[in-house]
């Protein structure tokens, strides 16, 4: 077998034989409850809306509903699983309630399949991601297929952060030879919405080539079509779930802000909270007009979303998949940075996080969580998390400038065109991947 | 060279100088005001009392009440917590069976406790020495409230060694009761002064003290004027407080910063000076 084909079944033999067994209650819960109303013809966004203003109207603050707050189009890629779940163990209910701080019911057998169902998807990127890397390096695809920060976030947890990045590593790979497929993959890439701040970026690279432009604006309205009926069928919900929420939320996460965490008023954070946005703004700016053309793409990208994770408000432990296939094909950027934002999982998370369902699956077990969880507790009260948290974030956000320097510096001084840059890949990489999406679309 | 040079030494200090927002906060912003945050809780801070008021998820610290000691401002030490979990208006629990919504002004908290027959609010009113729980509707209402403490050393000077089981107080106005806190070597002192007489007042043994005062009313109105204090008996340990977290985390932010201004110049080195080596 050759080399490629083993490191392929073995990330997915790893993710397949762990899928079934956790879960982060939060984040699975809310693809689960989400998929169901997807299956039910319901509008998900009027849901979670109704919710925020539920608990905005009880508690007279700014706060919103954690729920779906994503691109319309990411729930059909787990729907579809969820229903051949549905067909095998029928439709009652699997998981109640697991938005926090309600800890969820789970109901067994049917738990892990449930599990293993609606990560399949997160698998299949995984799993597509070691498959491109490793026709270029197989050293690389071996990074990323045994990271286990990248195992942790996808088939630990179930958080969908690696189909943002299979997109984002298709879009730049398919850039230099077809625009549409380009703005297609990125347009994809936008389910989750932080690398919205990548679309100047394009901008600016294609204005004047106005074919491309528009090629590459073709690929993106496609994906933007399920956002625009829904715009007209309820605007006032999805302005409030994906724009209100996500530009008002409170700064925090595997960064230099979470110490907002300590500082509790509600009304002065979110005041705060506009100070990294402000720098964002300027740094995008900055960034782009000064290096957005000449740069090569993959290290315009990289920068960005540097940027990004230096400015963002919100940066949670699992957005560094992402951009992790692109950091490994940079050879200005140190791919162990990883080892922050997994380190800061273990900080912040509840232990049930870790060893759902297992924990719920007998009194005996769910005994020893309670005792376990009470020492978390109380660790957490006295704000002794909170100060690793802090250190970890800060740490985290100076790997991410220092990355985001050597970036700068190679390209300032011309040496960023590495040898798997967009320009230059073999044909194993982006050309058979543009080849294999053109047959598919035929 | 220069441009990393500039940018090293802006985002240094940006880092420095955000990890003092907290510190800056609680000195000349969090004072005296009610503040609601994140999960949809209050809180209040004064020179003598911490008060939480919890989110509306949980039933308990409706509110929880702390006193600050004099000579340990920065501790907060549970003085009482009024309790939604185990109070009972007209024989509807406050927290399962009314739809809650909560209001703040600098000063006040209103809570609304609604049911189609009844409405009720909770009001929590400051001033410098005492927290005043108001519950008032425009009609009369049965209430059992329940009051906790982990635990009261003596109730209206009775102790422990006096009681063995749930104990109905005279009636009175006034519950004056005792607790002491190991850490800080102190011996605190709370009052509970009501509006109105009420009709029973029961307190509840449990091992070392009482951890409960309940209160049974029939009234439009009843308030609950809460003041404490605590005072040090032996030489306090300085022990460690969620309070203290502001201060920290400037030493923090530059203790890694340092570190990593550090690794940046003399890592370089090493590693230059190995790579010469090798070569």
């Amino acid at each position: 077998m050759e080399e490629r084909s083993r490191i392929v079944l073995l990330a997915a033999a790893v993710r397949v034989a762990i899928a079934p067994f956790f879960m982060h209650a939060g984040d699975v819960g809310t693809i689960y409850e989400s998929s169901i109303m997807a299956l039910k013809g319901l509008n998900i966004y009027d849901f979670v809306s109704a919710k925020t203003l539920q608990m905005q109207n009880a508690t007279g603050l700014p706060v919103f509903f954690e729920g779906y707050a994503y691109h319309p189009l990411l729930i059909y890629f787990f729907t579809p699983f969820y229903w051949i779940f549905t067909l095998i163990a029928g439709q009652g209910p699997v998981m109640i309630d697991g938005h926090y701080p309600a800890l969820p019911v789970l109901i067994y057998p049917w738990t892990p399949l449930l599990l293993l169902m609606l990560k399949i998807p997160i698998i299949l990127a995984d799993v597509l991601i070691v498959y491109v890397i490793a026709g270029m390096d197989a050293r690389k695809a071996k990074i990323y297929a045994f990271c286990p920060y990248v195992i942790f976030v996808g088939a630990v947890w179930g958080m969908f952060d690696a189909l943002v990045g299979l997109f984002l590593l298709a879009s730049y790979l398919t850039s230099s030879r077809s625009k549409f497929l380009s703005g297609l993959f990125y347009g994809l890439s936008l389910m989750k919405l932080y690398t919205a701040v990548l679309l100047p970026l394009y901008a600016v690279r294609l204005y004047g080539r106005w074919k491309e432009f528009a090629e590459f604006l073709g690929g993106l309205a496609i994906t933007l079509l399920p956002v625009a009926y829904y715009l007209i069928v309820s605007p006032k919900s999805i302005w409030n779930v994906l724009v209100i929420f996500q530009g008002g939320r409170l700064m925090g996460g595997v960064n230099l802000y979470n110490f907002i965490w300590i500082v509790q008023d509600l009304i002065f954070d979110l005041v705060v909270s506009m100070v990294p946005t402000i720098l964002l703004i300027v740094a995008l700016f900055y960034l782009i007009t000064r290096f957005g053309r000449k740069a090569p793409l993959l290290e315009s990208i990289l920068a960005i979303m540097f940027v990004y994770f230096l400015f963002g408000k919100v940066i949670n432990e699992q957005f560094l998949v992402s951009i992790f296939p692109l950091i490994l094909l940079s050879r200005e950027c140190d791919h162990r940075i990883w080892v922050a934002p997994f380190v800061f999982i273990f900080l912040r998370s509840p232990f049930y996080y870790f060893m759902l369902p297992i924990l719920w699956t007998s009194p005996v077990f769910y005994g020893y969580y309670l005792q376990a969880d009470d020492v978390w507790r109380q660790l957490q009260a006295a704000g002794y998390l909170q100060i690793p948290m802090y250190a970890v974030g800060v740490g985290f956000s100076l790997l991410i400038f220092w990355n985001l320097l050597r970036v700068i510096e190679s390209v300032r001084g011309g040496v960023g065109f590495t040898p798997i840059a967009t320009d230059r890949l073999p044909d194993s990489s982006g050309v058979g991947l543009v080849r294999s999406v053109r047959k598919l679309w035929e | 060279m220069k441009l990393k040079g500039s940018l090293t030494v802006f985002f240094a200090v940006y880092i420095i100088a955000l990890s003092f927002i907290p510190l800056l906060h609680d000195t000349l912003l969090a004072q005296a005001r009610w503040a609601g945050y994140g999960t949809g809780a209050y809180q209040y801070q004064n020179q003598h009392y911490f008060i939480l008021f919890n989110d509306p998820y949980d039933g308990s610290s409706k509110p929880h009440i702390h006193v600050n000691p004099d000579f340990a401002p920065a501790s907060r030490i549970s003085l009482v917590e009024f309790s939604d979990w185990t109070s009972w208006v007209n024989d509807h629990n406050l927290f399962n069976e009314f739809d809650v919504t909560m209001r703040a002004s600098t000063q006040t908290l209103d809570v609304t406790y609604s049911r189609p027959e009844l409405v009720i609010h909770k009001y929590i009113e400051m001033s410098s020495d005492a927290v005043k729980v108001i519950l008032q509707s425009e009609k009369e209402f049965r209430a059992h409230l329940e009051i906790w403490r982990w635990v009261m050393t003596s109730i209206n000077g009775i102790s422990i060694e006096d009681v063995a089981k749930p104990l109905a107080i005279a009636p009175t106005t006034l519950v004056e009761f005792t607790f002491s806190d190991d850490r800080l070597q102190g011996l605190g002192r709370g009052r509970i002064v009501m509006s109105a007489m009420p009709s029973q007042i029961q307190i509840w043994p449990h091992e070392k003290g009482f951890n409960k005062i309940t209160v049974d009313f029939v009234n439009s109105m009843m308030s609950f004027t809460v003041s404490g204090s605590m005072e040090a008996v032996g030489t306090p340990s300085q022990p460690w407080n969620y309070a203290l977290l502001p201060y920290v985390m400037p030493v923090v932010a530059i203790t890694v910063v340092a570190l990593y201004l550090l690794v940046g110049k003399y890592g370089r080195t090493l590693k230059n000076r190995a790579t010469r080596r090798s070569s």
